[in-house]
């Protein structure tokens, strides 16, 4: 790409301004960034509003982002909250806080802890969530790794290794009052272990049931393991 | 299009494959979104495929997964070179697109000669239509105006381009994912192109 240097662009306190080519972008204060940026790196501390799409290296919104447009980044990490209007697409992507995006998720590594709103697909290699978290399409990944805090609800769950467990908690006093799962309508997998999950259709080859399921079919090629206290309407040997 | 439909289950049988494997292929862009038709059958929803493309399309990634990793395998099946830069002299000389035609696109178009993907489809969907004679220079003029507002369009879905002429005034169509179009009867179809198949022509005369 050209060699020229590029500036920085910082807005510390009340500010906006146009976007375009920088080296770091840093938003401190109440920042408004008016169109596309492509930089090294992008951190919004404090209520950054970008109207327009970011290219980037590294990425961290700590404060209160808003972009009404995609991220493109190798690493992002969302720590505060973060409402993106259209796509993430992020090499390793961190979100720690809460986080809604309009669009999907497109990913290799894929951390989720917090509370988190998807509207389309969510795709990663890998996918860990402690979370609580909607998707409005279908969560696809080669490791998908869920333990569930509160209600989650995926339209689909479709991977290689899907994990899904209901968080170990100390205090099983209160477990009764919350009643926590996961809804889906389908989860296909080769190897599939479930918990505390609502599902219409599990397909898979080694199923592994959990308790508290309610299931309304299951079919499996391999073995399949059922807990006790769980609900499978029907199962179907293929 | 009454194409012969599979279901996924019978898919994985029937090509010896795992969900994890299809579901990757998937994330990787190897098989079109457009190619997963979501029906419900008396079992709850299920998701079907054309039969004869997604064979053809696993039996191609299984044999060539040995010496490609998944995301060249990737670049070969989406339907524009993403990478590819050429001199306008070049594109020329290769005989991708006349002399005149490529004069009159760097009249209107106001553009460098430097071609990547996208110019070099619009540029050859001009060559084609104004070298058979179907449409004008004008209708050139409005086709390209289309193809130039909607590039990000083109580039990712299947488009095609279509001019018609009714009283002797002409308009231009471009149609993403297209199923079929039906006009009055004093409109005339001049030309009807698809942009899908003209990606693919090209990469053969580049290949």
């Amino acid at each position: 790409m050209e060699t020229k240097k590029r500036g920085d662009l910082i807005i510390n306190g009340f500010g906006s301004s146009n976007g375009g080519q920088f080296n770091q972008v840093i938003v401190n204060g109440k920042g408004t960034v008016n169109s596309d940026i492509d930089c090294e790196k992008f951190e919004c501390s404090g209520t950054g509003t970008v109207n327009g799409n970011i290219v980037s290296q590294s990425a961290k919104i700590s404060g209160n982002g808003k972009v009404n447009g995609s991220i493109e980044s190798q690493y992002l990490s969302i720590d505060g909250s973060a409402k993106v209007a259209n796509n993430l697409i992020v090499k390793k992507l961190n979100i720690a806080g809460k986080a809604y995006v309009g669009g999907k998720i497109k990913s290799d590594e894929l951390k989720l802890r917090g509370k988190i709103t998807v509207e389309e697909d969510c795709e990663a290699e890998v996918i860990k969530a402690e979370s609580q978290f909607t998707i409005g399409g279908l969560l696809n990944a080669d490791l998908v790794d869920i333990t569930i805090f509160a209600n989650c609800k995926a339209k689909e769950i479709g991977g290689q290794t899907i994990l899904i467990k209901q968080k170990s908690s100390l205090l099983r006093l209160f477990k009764g009052f919350i009643p926590t799962q996961l809804e889906t309508e389908l989860i296909e997998g080769d190897k599939i272990e479930i918990e505390n999950t609502k599902a219409g259709m599990v397909r898979g080859n080694h199923v592994s049931i959990g308790p508290n399921c309610i299931i309304d079919v299951v079919e499996h090629s391999g073995e399949l393991l059922m807990a006790e206290n769980t609900v499978v309407r029907e199962i179907r040997k293929v | 299009m009454n194409e012969e439909l599979i279901s996924k289950k019978d898919l994985l049988d029937l090509a010896g494959i795992s969900y994890g494997q299809l579901y990757r292929w998937k994330r990787k862009d190897l098989i079109p979104e457009d190619w997963f038709i979501r029906k419900s059958t008396f079992t709850g929803q299920e998701t079907f495929f054309p039969k004869d493309k997604i064979l053809e399309r696993i039996n191609k990634i299984q044999t060539m997964k040995e010496n490609l990793s998944l995301d060249e395998l990737a670049d070969m099946f989406s339907p524009n070179i993403s990478d590819l830069q050429l001199e306008a002299d070049e594109v020329v000389g290769r005989n991708i697109v006349s002399k005149s035609v490529m004069d009159f696109y760097l009249e209107n178009e106001k553009g460098n000669h430097q071609f990547h993907f996208s110019r070099l489809l619009e540029v050859f969907v001009l060559e084609k239509l104004l070298q058979s004679g179907e449409i004008n220079l004008d209708e050139a003029k409005m086709l390209l105006q289309v193809l130039m507002d909607n590039r990000d369009q083109v580039k990712q879905k299947s488009a095609d381009l279509v001019v018609t002429r009714k009283l002797g005034l002409s308009s231009c169509l471009l149609l993403i994912n297209n199923e079929g179009f039906y006009f009055d009867k004093g409109t005339k179809i001049a030309a009807h192109v698809s942009l899908v198949s003209c990606m693919e022509e090209i990469k053969s005369k580049l290949g």
